[in-house]
């Protein structure tokens, strides 16, 4: 798991941008629910090795967003490249409309797009260890054995080589959140998307949680993570967004935005929690 | 005692049920009005299994059930999923389907699809030989139209169990980057199995008994044997009591199978914490029946 940021998606359609350093490249994103407009006109750059941490109220649209970045939700307007890709979408000839891609090539485009839950969800009918070769054999084709010693290396890494035959209700949280961790490092993503990964656990369970993404950040994955935990967007963040009504309101340094907010929803929405 | 329990099955019942019937049939023997005589020799020689065409008969009725219900659990699961389908005509389909075959009769099914749709001839249902099998077309039509009418039943089931399965894993699936039809074979419907196989293991249950009206075709199966043979010795009291009891005999070895598959459907699911899913640890079945006791004792 040394290379984790090879490029990838060559395949894959979509429109390449010229600079190769941005993953994540979402423009004027706008998304509804019935009526409700859930985000508005939201961009956001990521870069390469960069951990951005998108902080702000619930309701503010920041889990929808990243749930945008893998497709999982649909956008009305705008457009979200990872890797130079447009996810999710073909444009039509004239470049002005959005038509949902195929099933196959959005399924493609997600490989490459870790994705980590804030209920972890991992598949209860397999083990630790099953769980995480899963993708890998059937959706990648890797063979059998390699897949078996891959996902030793991640149990190991993430700190559970003791579970790898246990089935996930024999877990605590902070462990399925590690296993569902590995889970996703397993497919090799490019870029890893993380929704409150620490909300739905004991505080006690909270700290191993975070080590194994910090270690990762360390390592220089391109990760976006959703989290009202501010020690690590303090330490770990080269990038904090904050977001509030569905509109990214600040975005800057940890130290910046933490020390000095130059928006006044963000100095009340840190006075509340910090 | 213990042993039979832990497979979910209600063994006392079982024999209460068998004794039940001897003595009923001892009863009739003995204080029967108008002269009935009860007749052991004949009851118990047509019972035995080594009564001409007996075993064959019953063959029948167990192929043409596995058979039908592995056709209704195929096209169940299609039009489970046709229902679910965002495409309109899938829906439609899976609809019309569903209406028809649970809104008819399945004995007019079976005379419609052979009778009728032979003297139509819209299909022939013409025999043929499989492995050195003769293969009737009586027969081929009874478990092709049970299986269809078994598939608009276990649609709902299917859908049930469908919908059962958190989203949440459809979510972590297609993060993962699994198509549509990995994300339901290899995720949501193993899943799913633990919800469908309780009232799949009824539902074949009822199988093993609706195969009976395959007489309207002149299939032999377990309840025409016995019928003709009770029109040769005008014997029915003794005959259809014997039929009767095969009949227990087939579900209830059925289901000691359906507890046992129900065991290995609950991987998982296991609520205690220590130690792997050994077969130390409870499975739904047995839990499920734990929870009835109770309130049927």
């Amino acid at each position: 798991m040394t290379n984790v940021t090879h490029d990838l998606l060559g395949a894959i359609g979509g429109v390449p941008r010229p600079d190769v350093d941005v993953v994540v490249d979402a423009r004027d994103v706008n998304k509804y629910f019935g009526r409700l407009h859930v985000l508005k006109d939201v961009c956001l750059q990521v870069r390469r090795q960069e951990t951005v941490v998108i902080i702000g109220p619930s309701g503010s649209g920041k889990t929808t967003f990243i749930r945008c970045v893998n497709h999982l939700e649909k956008i009305q307007s705008g457009r979200i490249f990872v890797n130079g890709h447009l996810i999710g979408y073909r444009e039509t000839a004239d470049r002005r409309t959005l038509v949902e891609d195929k099933e196959k090539n959005i399924a493609l485009q997600r490989q490459e797009i870790g994705m980590v839950f804030q209920r972890f969800n991992l598949f209860p009918h397999m083990t630790a260890l099953e769980n995480i070769i899963e993708a890998p054999i059937h959706v990648r084709g890797m063979a059998h054995d390699q897949a078996i010693g891959m996902g030793r290396a991640l149990l190991e890494r993430v700190g559970l080589a003791a579970k790898e035959t246990v089935y996930p209700n024999q877990l605590s949280g902070g462990q399925q959140q590690r296993i569902a961790i590995a889970r996703a490092l397993a497919m090799r993503p490019a870029l890893m998307l993380f929704d409150e990964p620490t909300s739905a656990l004991d505080p006690e369970m909270i700290g191993e949680v975070l080590e194994v993404m910090k270690e990762l950040a360390r390592e220089g994955m391109t990760m976006i993570v959703v989290s009202h935990e501010m020690g690590f967007a303090r330490e770990v963040a080269n990038r904090v967004v904050m977001m509030d009504d569905g509109v990214v309101v600040e975005e800057g340094a940890p130290d910046q935005v933490f020390s000095s907010p130059t928006q006044e929803r963000t100095k009340a929405f840190l006075s509340k929690i910090l | 005692m213990s042993a039979l329990r832990s497979y979910g099955i209600r063994s006392v019942r079982l024999a209460g049920c068998l004794f039940v019937l001897l003595i009923v049939a001892g009863c009739a023997g003995k204080t029967g009005r108008a002269g009935f005589n009860f007749d052991w020799n004949v009851f118990f020689q047509d019972l035995s299994p080594f009564s001409q065409g007996l075993l064959g008969a019953v063959y029948v009725t167990v192929v043409v059930s596995v058979l039908s219900q592995a056709i209704g659990v195929v096209l169940g699961i299609f039009a489970a999923l046709g229902k679910m389908a965002r495409f309109l005509p899938f829906r439609t389909i899976a609809n019309l389907y569903i209406w028809i075959f649970r809104g008819t009769p399945v004995l007019v099914q079976l005379a419609f699809g052979f009778y009728g749709v032979g003297a139509a001839h819209l299909w022939g249902w013409d025999a043929f030989t499989l492995f050195g099998f003769k293969i009737t077309g009586e027969i081929q039509a009874g478990i092709v139209i049970l299986g269809i009418n078994e598939g608009a039943y276990m649609a709902e089931i299917i859908r049930a169990g469908i919908l059962a399965v958190d989203p949440g894993q459809t979510e972590a699936a297609k993060s993962l980057g699994m198509t549509y039809g990995q994300t339901m074979s290899r995720i949501v419907l193993p899943q799913a199995a633990r919800v469908i196989i309780p009232p799949l293991g009824n539902e074949f249950n009822n199988m093993l008994k609706t195969t009976s009206l395959l007489f309207v075709l002149g299939v032999i199966e377990t309840y025409n044997h016995y019928n003709i043979a009770q029109g040769q010795n005008f014997q029915p009291f003794e005959e259809f009591l014997g039929c009767a009891l095969w009949y227990l005999l087939m579900t209830t070895i059925w289901g000691f199978v359906q507890a046992r598959i129900e065991r290995r459907f609950s991987r998982g699911t296991e609520l205690s914490s220590g130690g792997g899913a050994g077969p130390r640890n409870k499975g739904f079945a047995e839990r499920f029946m734990a929870l009835k006791a109770p309130i049927e004792q």
